[in-house]
């Protein structure tokens, strides 16, 4: 019985409980050592411990400096200035509206991207093997464009002068957007930008769930079609409750990433569109920080958007645990 | 759960904590140190770092002939060129001053760049071999401005870029016009051609084109900021920057150039939307002439200076340019001075022109290739007819990446605020940033 | 063989399906074919009035300008071997890690994982600094990873590429029964051998698709190749020969596009090799 190692078969032909959150077993049967996980760990966390956790613990040290590049270089010597740096950041009324925007843009990036992710996801799975293969390829040509590129492109495709965009929508009729300038409008913009994220990452949520849902059983999804459920429904009640570890993965990444946009907005919005109304918070540090080599200010920066992502990362981690949703 | 690890477990945080915040304290981020070599060998290998351009070969040659001159006049000594991409630059020129290891000896920069490279102490001072130098005779007095910090000298000034009107011959054949003499023909005809031509802007004047609209605030007068003592202050609010500010910023309107198109428009839009023949005119610099030849509006166009208040007077141009300077670090600092000297002299200034169409810094080549070359004559012109430099200051590359100026105009012509408004809070960022840089 | 679950479903609701699909693909590669387009255009046409999704007067200038770029041959085989290193690395380190704390039970594994989410919440340019005085530090004292060196760009793409290795095979480990692990066990197989010849080949397709997310990002990458590599010129990456092109106020757009298309085309070749397994094997991070 154990000699059979073919494990594919094993898997798929073990009794499938309805899934429920598994919890390893305390220590582990194997009788491996109390020091065996950080073996393992070892690798991984060498690596991270000097390349992430000491710089982001020297973040946290600058922050409280006044280190530019002259300080840097040797031109002036570094100043100790407590929260100076915080206290600039939080008393100019533009960064608390960067902020609010940064968040709401965010969101509407990873909701969106989760949508049409999922929704093609789902469409995969109803046609077959060319039309699958076409929109994967297509869908990866996408995601790996260099984002500089692809902002490019797509500005300059809706461009208000040289865009094929105005002139298709004209001919098609729709003679308002005769001259129509994207990125003259706040939410046009905004709009421009988020399409262009959301082409460059629904790949990712694509592939991913498209394969989840290729593992739920047969049976599940014909018991709810034979009962007449519609595509939404089956989606909400079956498949959704079913992909969520991968949900929760996908949605986790596209929040940091989204948070964090920054090449998008600076090529499409011109360095933060018409009088700054596009800022997001990592432009509008690069703007006033790191452009000038302030990095003192660039740090205190930096560490707001780490606790604001581990605040909300935390919580949302918090609320799927109270669901029952097992880190 | 166990009982008995409970104090264990919240004794460990608490002293991580401690232990953090007393290293926190201890610790000091990492600096370099740019102190200036005491050693100035006579021989050895000279690293050059110099801008890569798209089509960089002739520039290669060109350089190449002055190494190997160098290394027949200079035994035991080698040259080592590198190009570096200009987008690369801030980052490489940090590198370089926080890396003294991987710093070069001489160096190719923007003349934008040089006070704020002399403010991080990556720059040698070269005032003596500069008065020493035959050719600095030829270098005029605003030129000079751009190598200067502190009335010390940190460069030669290799090739200069100034802008000047072009504007469609055929265009203004076929409405009878005449290229404009003065600023407010300038407008007027803009309106005009758009007025006659819906499709067709009268001057592609983008918003984010600071230095094509710095000409209109020099000519009335006003500047951006005033030196007093080495102390800067700002001067975008005084009445007659206000006037210029106004006048550039009337032509991004529907009657010209229109908000939704213009606003976000810089320099590069601006010309582009010239070659492409969607704008009867653009503020462009002699550097975008291959760009326009390139374009649509090939042979039906010329090139006029831009002009100021008064017929015949010309508004004074922005002097863009690179230079090349001499690193503090460097351990070959006569050997680096005399190559700066050679290839920022006058027979490689020349040389640079002929293959690269670079404006050359020094007036009598300047003028040698004037009287040569047709289309570089109204350029020429407005650069020895007095131009004028951005506050030579470190502040000023914090002014610039903060959009202090482009932010300004955008809230004029998108009606956010007005002219006075949008100037006065634009002058007070402008001195909060010269306040901090000290 | 994993049995594909086969949704029955109705003929025109299929054709639908598939016409829809289709079209959103060529939505999806429209840009994708303006930007190829772009290369192929000559210079007068790439930013003109009337744009066409065609080119009559087809041009290789800037593919030429692109390849003809000195070292570019350098640069592409340096990105290869960065990006490379940085697959194969990453994928044995987040294997490790992910198995750690997926079947193991310890004190701080709920912070370690946290720990990986939080190394990713800061925005990298935030970081180039104090990353850079590290790397000179580590110079002096291991030759071969300090700055001007591919192994400082290795080592620092490793690092942003695991937290997001490792949450992703944390599914693909934990669909691993236990009962297989003490199957192992009881034939007397080692603890390293059911990781390395038993786990390993079966967690293989999960790593399929995290080894697409490090490749693209390290492929990609412009900002460290910018700080790190000084003075030698030779070890750049491929993105600083597309850096050429953008000129403050004169942007060559064709050799842009151009630059742009020859750094994609590897990417996709990359997934055409992996894509059999990357969508087979990510069934794996669903289950349990």
């Amino acid at each position: 019985m154990a000699r059979d190692l073919d494990v594919r078969s094993d898997v798929s032909s073990l009794p499938r409980p309805v899934p429920r959150p598994r919890k390893p077993v305390k220590g582990n049967r194997t009788g491996a050592g109390r020091w065996t996980p950080w073996l393992y760990l070892a690798p991984a966390l060498i690596l991270l411990g000097g390349l992430l956790v000491y710089p982001i613990y020297q973040l946290g040290l600058i922050s409280f400096l006044r280190y530019t590049q002259a300080q840097v270089s040797g031109g002036q010597p570094t100043a100790f200035v407590g929260l100076d740096n915080y206290d600039a950041l939080f008393k100019d009324p533009q960064f608390w509206q960067v902020l609010l925007t940064t968040l709401l843009f965010a969101g509407a990036c990873v909701v969106c991207t989760l949508a049409v992710g999922s929704a093609l996801a789902v469409l995969l799975t109803k046609v077959r093997a060319l039309p699958r293969l076409l929109l994967m390829f297509a869908a990866l040509g996408a995601w790996a464009t260099p984002a500089v590129t692809g902002s490019t492109v797509w500005v300059f495709l809706f461009d208000s002068d040289y865009g094929p965009v105005d002139k298709t929508l004209v001919w098609l009729g729709l003679t308002g957007f005769q001259d129509y300038s994207w990125t003259y409008g706040r939410y046009s913009a905004f709009a421009l930008v988020l399409m262009e994220i959301v082409w460059c990452s629904f790949p990712f949520v694509m592939v991913t769930l498209y394969a989840g849902i290729r593992a739920i059983p047969a049976e599940v999804l014909e018991a709810a079609a034979l009962d007449g459920a519609s595509a939404w429904r089956t989606w909400r009640s079956v498949m959704a409750p079913m992909l969520r570890p991968i949900l929760l993965v996908v949605t986790i990444q596209s929040v940091i990433w989204d948070f964090k946009v920054f090449g998008q907005i600076y090529v499409m919005t011109s360095g933060g569109g018409i009088a700054g109304q596009n800022l997001v918070l990592n432009v509008y540090a690069y703007q006033k920080a790191f452009a000038s080599s302030e990095y003192g200010l660039g740090s205190a920066i930096g560490v707001v958007m780490l606790l604001i992502l581990l605040t909300v990362t935390l919580g949302y981690l918090r609320l799927l645990r109270r669901q029952g949703e097992e880190l | 759960m166990n009982r008995s690890h409970r104090p264990s477990r919240r004794a460990l945080p608490v002293l991580l904590l401690a232990a953090g915040l007393a290293a926190a304290t201890a610790c000091a981020p990492s600096t370099s140190s740019n102190q200036g070599s005491s050693s100035d060998a006579k021989s050895g290998t000279l690293r050059v770092w110099l801008f890569q351009e798209v089509n960089n070969a002739p520039k290669q040659k060109v350089v190449a002939q002055a190494v190997s001159e160098f290394t027949k006049a200079h035994s035991g000594t080698k040259v080592d060129v590198t190009y570096i991409p200009i987008a690369t630059r801030a980052e490489k020129m940090k590198a370089a001053f926080n890396d003294p290891k991987s710093a070069p000896d001489v160096v190719e920069f923007g003349n934008t760049d040089t006070a704020g490279y002399v403010a991080d102490g990556g720059l040698a001072d070269i005032s003596a071999e500069f008065a020493a130098w035959a050719d600095a005779k030829n270098v005029t007095d605003s030129v000079k401005s751009s190598v200067s910090v502190g009335g010390k000298v940190y460069g030669v000034p290799w090739y200069v870029g100034v802008r000047a009107l072009y504007y469609r011959t055929d265009v203004f054949k076929s409405l009878d016009l005449k290229p404009p003499t003065t600023q407010a023909e300038l407008i007027t005809t803009a309106r005009k051609i758009h007025a006659e031509n819906s499709q067709l802007y009268g001057v592609a004047s983008g918003a984010m084109n600071v230095f094509g609209m710095l000409p209109f605030v020099w000519a009335n007068g006003g500047d951006l900021a005033t030196e007093k003592s080495g102390k800067y202050t700002a001067a975008i609010d005084s009445a007659a920057s206000r006037k210029g500010v106004a006048a550039y910023t009337s032509l991004i309107a529907k009657t010209n150039c229109p908000p939704a198109q213009c606003a976000a428009m810089g320099g590069d839009a601006g010309i582009q939307a010239f070659a492409s023949g969607k704008s009867a005119m653009a503020i462009g610099g002699d550097y975008s002439h291959a760009a326009v030849e390139a374009g649509a509006v090939k042979g039906k166009y010329a090139v006029v200076p831009l002009p100021g208040l008064t017929p015949g007077s010309i508004a004074p141009a922005f002097a863009g340019g690179n230079n090349l300077g001499v690193m503090k670090s460097t351990s070959h600092r006569t050997l680096a001075a005399d190559f700066t000297e050679l290839l920022g002299g006058a027979a490689y200034q020349q040389k640079m022109f002929d293959a690269m169409g670079n404006m050359p810094a020094l007036s009598d080549v300047q003028s040698a290739v004037a009287s040569k070359t047709a289309w570089e004559a109204p350029f020429v012109k407005t650069l020895q007819s007095g131009t004028k430099f951005v506050p030579v200051t470190p502040a000023w590359s914090a002014i610039d990446s903060q959009a202090v100026i482009p932010t300004m105009m955008q809230e004029i012509v998108t009606g956010k605020k007005s002219v006075d408004q949008a100037t006065a809070d634009a002058a007070k960022k402008m001195d909060a940033a010269f306040a901090s840089a000290g | 063989m994993i049995r594909i679950p086969y949704v029955r479903i109705r003929r025109p609701h299929r054709l639908a399906a598939e016409a829809s699909a289709v079209l959103i693909a060529l939505v999806v590669a429209f840009p994708l074919y303006w930007m190829v387009l772009s290369a192929f255009k000559p210079a007068g046409e790439v930013q003109s009035l009337h744009p066409k999704p065609w080119t009559l007067h087809p041009s290789l200038d800037s593919f030429r300008r692109v390849f003809w770029q000195e070292d570019f041959g350098r640069y592409f085989l340096n990105s290869l071997l960065v990006a490379g290193a940085v697959v194969v690395l990453s994928a044995l380190a987040a294997f490790l890690a992910a198995t750690a704390v997926t079947r193991f039970r310890f004190r701080f594994r709920t912070t370690v994982l946290i720990m990986f989410l939080v190394a990713q919440m800061v925005p990298v340019e935030a970081l180039t600094i104090p990353l850079f005085f590290l790397m000179r530090d580590l110079g002096d004292a291991v030759p071969g990873v300090g700055l001007n060196t591919l192994g400082s760009l290795i080592l620092v793409h490793l690092a942003f590429s695991l937290p997001f290795a490792v949450w992703m095979l944390r599914g693909f480990v934990r669909a691993v029964p236990e009962s297989l692990e003490e199957a192992a066990m009881i034939d007397g197989a080692s603890r390293a051998r059911f990781l390395w010849q038993v786990l390993f080949p079966l967690v293989l397709p999960g790593l399929a698709a995290t080894s697409i997310f490090s490749f693209i990002s390290t492929w990609n990458d412009f900002l460290f190749a910018k700080s790190f590599i000084i003075s030698a010129t030779e070890n750049s990456t491929l993105p600083m020969a597309l850096l050429v092109f953008f000129k403050p106020d004169q942007n060559d757009w064709g050799g842009i596009m151009a630059g742009s298309t020859v750094m994609t085309l590897p990417v996709l070749v990359f997934f055409v090799l992996v894509q059999r397994r990357l969508v087979s094997g990510l069934a794996g991070a669903v289950k349990g």
